[in-house]
């Protein structure tokens, strides 16, 4: 097999860089009191990589005032001089940003789109359009931003400066480690020479190319393709629409797939399929690359587009069998990684760092027993498992074997073309989405769904989201109690709010009279219609913004779904 | 999944499938195979129906 092919997670790396490529800022090494003392200092949380992943944990513990240690090898985000690695962004992660205080500064920044279309040949085969699509229409974000993911790395740094409480330790590479009962020390190298720390918990989001795995003996499932690609991020003046394409047999490609996507700064991905025998160092060379542009935009391209980023690479797939070992999570590509087709990989990584920070938090703060940790496996496990299947599906359409597999893809195309039920077939990629929980021992079997960020009025008629409410919680659990309550169960949930890590809000209709006095108006029922709940009901709302539970009426059903949500009945 | 008889007219039924086939190269026999069965399957939708089917098709009699 040719190495010179980069897995998908690693693409990080760059074969040439055209044109102004990018200015990455650079972060101070500031000596640890570790190596300033000579001492081994024990921390609770030690989180190892500063990609979205880890930085994301760093900036949600941050967010909830718990100290930790950030551990990145090097001194800044991305990759020095230029790079690309992840650019889509779904509603989910937005609102986790939103929570997180750097949102704004994305959207600002990032490019909105709604409309994907297939094309097999030159025909349109399928199209959709996001804002259609009634589910992602009430969050306060937009079903997707696209960026390149540095930037969105640059704010969180930025933010969690700004928060405190964490550690930002660069130019630190973790190079042993060994596991006590409790805890774990680590061997960190930098600059100014080689310490140990020990830590209570760490975080292993250092990527694909984790030592974590080996040291503590991860089991995991993997599998690799010959399937071969090569990105080309292009500066245009004149761009093309502001739409995700996608060609299953792309005419200008050897009837091969070709993704054309769009960031910030009027750059845009344009990612071809090669053959898979083709040879990396020729495919990614800039008159290669060129003429590959040409043949799809045309002459005029010469002078129209500038060349920011080159990466040829290949993918596979993998899962690890436990998401935590001892003292270690695993998370973003640490955990798994999946093909690149859907935006299934950083948004993914941010979804596991919401799920564990506030758990850990909880925890750390004596809200919550140490076993609420294990749910952290349970729930982000089955969304990893959830999108392999789902990458895996399609890579397998994008790349078919020889014989039948290629056999069903044309068939699938070609009635595709004729009728509309076939065009739910081609599989160009299915958008990321927030992971259902569905096996999870902290979830009732009522919960488990993510609530978006929708608006509501708060009692003064000021527009409000859930993640206000949320935010107002401060990492306890949310109690939202819909329509009028009796006087015993007003009376209930007070002494509810007393004893519990809880927080309650009544929400009312536009003509209710509220009893409690936290109470919000949800005047359209949106609010009512992202805790998946209808009438009289409760519905209990964890920090990460998903369901715990949902229920009728206020009595020891709600009580039990706190306990079982804090993982104190598992 | 239905294992009682069902068709209308098997024999006619049989004949058509016979006659589409007729003249056609191993290749063009194969994609029109797939798209009726793309086409068929469409018309059951149950995907249990369908994940029974495809059972009872890879189990060959002894």
């Amino acid at each position: 097999m040719n190495t010179a092919w980069r897995d998908a997670a690693y693409t990080n790396g760059y074969e040439f860089t055209q044109g102004a490529g990018y200015e990455l800022p650079e972060y101070p090494f500031v000596e640890p009191p570790e190596l300033k003392r000579g001492e081994v200092l024990r921390h609770r949380v030690v989180i190892v990589g500063a990609g979205i992943t880890g930085l994301t944990m760093a900036c949600c513990l941050a967010k909830l005032g718990v100290p930790a240690v950030l551990l990145d090898e090097d001194n800044t985000v991305g990759v020095k001089g230029a790079s690309s690695r992840g650019i889509c962004y779904t509603q989910k992660s937005l609102e986790i940003f939103q929570r997180l205080g750097i949102y704004e500064r994305i959207a600002a920044k990032g490019i909105q789109w709604s409309v994907g279309r297939t094309f097999a040949g030159q025909d349109e085969v399928y199209s959709f359009d996001l804002r259609q699509q009634s589910n992602f229409g009430l969050s306060a974000q937009p079903p997707f931003i696209n960026i390149q993911q540095f930037y969105i790395e640059g704010y969180l740094v930025e933010r969690i400066y700004g928060l405190g409480h964490v550690d930002l330790r660069w130019k630190s590479r973790v190079t042993g480690f060994q596991q006590h009962a409790g805890y774990a020390t680590l061997v960190v190298d930098t600059p100014a020479g080689s310490y140990a720390l020990e830590a209570e918990h760490v975080i292993d989001a250092s990527g694909s190319h984790t030592p974590f795995h080996g040291w503590t003996g991860a089991t995991m499932t993997s599998r690799r393709g010959d399937d071969r690609w090569c990105i080309a991020d292009v500066r245009f003046k004149n761009h093309p629409p502001k739409e995700r394409h996608t060609w299953i047999e792309a005419p200008f490609n050897g009837n091969r797939a070709v993704w054309q996507h769009l960031m910030a700064d009027d750059v845009w991905r344009i990612d071809y399929q090669m053959e898979p025998n083709a040879d990396p160092e020729y495919v990614s060379r800039e008159d290669v690359v060129r003429e590959r542009l040409r043949q799809q935009f045309g002459p005029e391209v010469e002078a129209d587009a500038e060349i920011v980023w080159v990466g040829p690479y290949a993918y596979r797939s993998q899962c690890l069998d436990r998401l935590r070992i001892g003292s270690v999570f695993f998370m973003g590509d640490t955990a798994k990684i999946v093909s690149p087709f859907g935006a299934r990989g950083g948004n993914t990584g941010v979804a596991d760092a919401d799920n564990l920070a506030w758990k850990l938090a909880a925890v750390l703060k004596g809200r919550a027993p140490a076993s609420l940790l294990d749910s952290y496996h349970e729930e982000r496990h089955e969304a990893a498992a959830q999108n392999l299947m789902v990458t895996n599906r399609t890579a397998r359409f994008l790349r078919p074997a020889d014989g039948m597999e290629r056999t069903f893809r044309n068939a699938a195309i070609s009635l595709a073309r004729q009728y509309s039920f076939a065009r739910p077939l081609i599989n160009t990629g299915r958008m990321a989405m927030a992971n259902n929980y569905t096996k999870s021992s902290v979830c009732d079997r009522s919960g488990g769904l993510s609530v978006q960020n929708v608006t509501f009025r708060w009692a003064d008629n000021n527009r409000g989201t859930v993640n206000d409410l949320i935010e107002w919680a401060d990492g306890d659990l949310l109690v939202l109690v819909f329509g009028d309550m009796s006087h015993a169960a007003a009376q209930r949930l007070r002494q509810l709010a007393g004893q519990a890590p809880v927080r309650c809000v009544q929400v009312v209709g536009p003509d209710t009279q509220p009893q409690a006095r936290e109470h919000v108006r949800d005047p359209q029922g949106h609010l009512q219609g992202a805790c998946h709940v209808f009438g009289h009901a409760w519905a209990l709302v964890r920090p990460d913004g998903y369901l715990a539970a949902t229920g009728e009426s206020v009595d020891a059903d709600l009580i039990q779904a706190i306990e079982q949500a804090l993982g104190l009945t598992s | 999944m239905k294992t009682n008889l069902h068709f209308q007219d098997a024999d006619a039924f049989y004949e058509q499938l016979l006659d589409a086939h007729t003249g056609l190269s191993r290749e063009q026999s194969e994609l029109l195979n797939a798209r009726l069965i793309l086409l068929l399957a469409n018309q059951i939708g149950s995907k249990d129906v369908l994940a029974e089917c495809l059972q009872a098709a890879k189990a060959l009699p002894a």
